[in-house]
């Protein structure tokens, strides 16, 4: 069942990354005020859709690749929510939602098969240690996102050029690129925290050598020097894109280094 | 030969800024003052029913509502020369009627503004809804051009949100102020830097204050000219020799100064973004010869536009207007024919009525005809009889109901006659053999 769900949900993200071009591109609004719903929809059934795959899972958190990539999806198709409700603007939708689509699509139509076992899995901690790493990976994509934005508008401003006059203002996307990393560093923070206690008592000390967890404290250090020297020294355009381009690679890395990790891996013996 | 039905005996005459020069415009031109007064006359000339006036810079028209009898429009032309006192010779050139379908098409194109000096300009449809709650006021507004300035409202709205029509600035001073939004995005609280006193820049900052700058500094070498803007715009003044010690407290200068050499270098664009660590500052440079140097604008954060590069901004959306014009006028197209053909479909109402009527009648004398042979009849027999009689006329009158409806529909006015005189005898009223599709 939840498969149906999310198949309903990947066919309202297609409808709504569909319904949001002529929203954005020509400020229609007629179709902002359909792929705002479709967005809205599309939510509420990934949602009942992820609720249902734990439960049939029996664990309460996305563990396996799938299921993590749908729940990223999740979590940037309410960031775009968020978005448009306090920056006025479905400018981002054009790229948030069809990501949202392809991070929902093989899950929804190619379910992994993989047995999915971790005795600790049960624990409330675990489940907040990844919702938060996530929320922060996400947060880190859509500040990387709206600097491109931002660096975009500013080379047409300066140009003069009739082209891409959809984007959003600059004030508008270095806010969303910096209000998305403050909510990203608590979120990486606590994620990082929570997942090292855990480590500690269930792993032991020797959880701290595995390169996915030095690769983990390693972003989280780009994380704060990028925060704090675009705070500080108000780093806007090409050289804020740069700077947060790295963190994002740093974030991939992290990623990819799951299948090189010996301790920080799910699957059943 | 089909003949169109329309909404009935629509006349609107006019002059615009096309077909009269503004020596004309200005003497036909109407004061809001005396709008009411001169929309009550018009209405009471002879054979007039409704009537409203739209009077702006740029049009006079008259929309009336006028008997079938007065076909010559004299109610109209008779205002016109009488209540406004011009020659008929000096306007006759300049006229321009149009009744029925295009008096429709007409209206919804100047409430969408299609048909303004500058298209898609905002201001004609509160223009229009002036001069319809003036007719409503002064009683002269009734069923038909309720119905009529009501559609003409939606059609501007749905050609507004369907097209972008409006979207889009024109004129040097709104230019400025949708890049500084898009710099900015909100205007709340940003301040604006004058420097120099042109026309041109004050129009500016007026424009950008209505958008919510929150405060101007001026700068200018002749104090009094300073003191005058500032007191204008409730500004406050900056000397002109401390002006690159407090210019980075803007985050939009207007310079427009008659100074040969150039104001702002390229080094004083990197010192001010240092200033303001690296907050954006929208230049705007109307002065000719230019007053910042072009070179500042390869500073990162600093955005400057002259005069050309306004100009060719508001060029190219004037452009895009147009091709949203396009757009706009199939939108148009397709409301007429909605709006007439709502009418036509009203128009077969009676002509239903009357078939209805007619058969009813019938089949209630054919039941007392035969009320006699009929007496000996149980109630359960009698109420049989009636269904019968009742699902008979019901199936006769099908087809030419669904007929008269078609008619009435693709507005064959011709068939619609035909119709209605073959089944009831009745003539209906015959179409005006001049007016052709």
């Amino acid at each position: 069942m939840s498969l149906l769900w999310l198949r309903v949900a990947v066919l309202l993200y297609a409808f709504a990354s569909l319904a949001v071009l002529p929203a954005a591109l020509y400020d229609r609004p007629r179709w902002r005020h359909i792929a705002i719903p479709a967005t809205t929809a599309a939510i509420f059934f990934h949602f009942v859709s992820l609720i249902e795959m734990l439960n049939a899972a029996h664990h309460r958190l996305p563990v396996d690749t799938h299921e993590t990539q749908s729940f990223l999806g999740l979590v940037l198709a309410l960031a775009f929510l968020f978005i448009c409700a306090r920056y006025k603007t479905v400018s981002l939708g054009i790229f948030i939602l069809p990501i949202c689509f392809l991070l929902g699509l093989i899950p929804a139509f190619r379910p992994g098969e993989e047995p999915t076992y971790f005795p600790h899995l049960h624990t409330g901690w675990i489940f907040l240690h990844v919702a938060l790493l996530l929320a922060a990976y996400a947060a880190l994509f859509l500040s990387l996102l709206a600097s491109l934005l931002y660096l975009v508008q500013e080379r047409r401003l300066k140009q003069k050029s009739p082209a891409f006059k959809w984007l959003p203002p600059l004030e508008t996307t270095d806010q969303i690129a910096l209000k998305t990393l403050l909510f990203g560093l608590p979120c990486m923070t606590a994620g990082l925290l929570i997942g090292s206690v855990l480590a500690e008592q269930m792993i032991g000390s020797s959880y701290f050598l595995d390169p996915k967890v030095l690769l983990s404290f390693a972003m989280w250090l780009a994380y704060v020097g990028m925060i704090f020297i675009r705070r500080h020294s108000g780093l806007r355009g090409r050289r804020a894109v740069y700077l947060s381009s790295f963190v994002f690679l740093v974030v991939l890395a992290v990623w990819a280094a799951n299948q090189l990790s010996v301790v920080h891996r799910f699957t059943a013996p | 030969m089909t003949k169109n039905l329309s909404a009935p005996n629509l006349i609107l005459l006019g002059i615009n800024h096309t077909t009269a020069p503004i020596e004309v415009r200005e003497r036909l031109a109407i004061a809001p003052s005396r709008l009411a007064d001169a929309t009550r006359a018009l209405a009471h000339q002879p054979g007039i029913r409704e009537a409203i006036i739209l009077s702006t810079c740029n049009r006079v028209e008259l929309l009336t509502v006028q008997d079938a009898t007065h076909s010559e429009n004299p109610g109209t032309l008779n205002f016109l020369y009488e209540y406004l006192n011009i020659p008929a010779s000096d306007l006759q050139p300049h006229l321009y009627e149009f009744r029925e379908r295009e008096a429709v098409r007409h209206l919804f194109r100047v409430a969408s503004s299609l048909d303004s000096m500058v298209v898609g300009e905002p201001q004609i449809l509160g223009q229009v809804k002036e001069a319809y709650s003036t007719g409503r006021e002064v009683g002269a507004v009734a069923t038909t051009l309720e119905g009529l300035l009501q559609r003409a409202f939606t059609v501007a709205k749905r050609v507004r949100t369907d097209t972008q029509i409006g979207s889009s600035s024109v004129s040097i001073a709104s230019v400025a102020v949708d890049l500084a939004r898009k710099i900015f995005d909100s205007l709340e609280g940003k301040t604006v830097l004058l420097v120099g006193a042109g026309k041109m820049s004050e129009l500016a900052a007026r424009h950008l204050i209505q958008q919510g700058a929150a405060s101007i500094l001026v700068a200018n070498r002749t104090q009094s000219r300073a003191e005058q803007i500032a007191k204008e715009f409730n500004g406050q003044i900056i000397p002109f020799g401390q002006l690159y010690e407090q210019a980075d407290r803007a985050d939009i200068v207007i310079t427009s100064t008659g100074a040969p050499e150039k104001i702002f270098g390229r080094s004083h664009g990197q010192q001010f973004l240092q200033r303001r660590r690296n907050r954006p500052m929208f230049f705007i440079d109307i002065a000719v010869p230019r007053d910042v140097d072009p070179g500042m604008n390869e500073v990162e954060g600093c955005f400057v536009y002259d005069i050309d590069d306004l100009q060719q901004v508001a060029q190219a959306n004037l452009a895009d207007r147009g091709r949203e014009a396009e757009a706009a006028e199939a939108i148009v197209t397709r409301e007429v024919d909605k709006y007439l053909q709502r009418l036509q479909t009203l128009n077969a109402v009676p002509a239903i009525q009357s078939l209805q009527q007619y058969a009813e009648a019938i089949r209630q004398a054919e039941l007392r005809r035969s009320q006699s042979k009929l007496a000996n009849l149980t109630p359960d027999q009698r109420e049989a009889v009636e269904a019968l009689t009742r699902s008979l006329t019901a199936k006769f009158l099908h087809h030419p109901l669904t007929g008269i409806r078609q008619a009435a529909q693709q507005g064959d006015a011709q068939t619609l006659a035909d119709l209605q005189r073959l089944y009831t005898g009745q003539s209906a009223p015959k179409p005006d053999p001049t007016d052709e599709d």
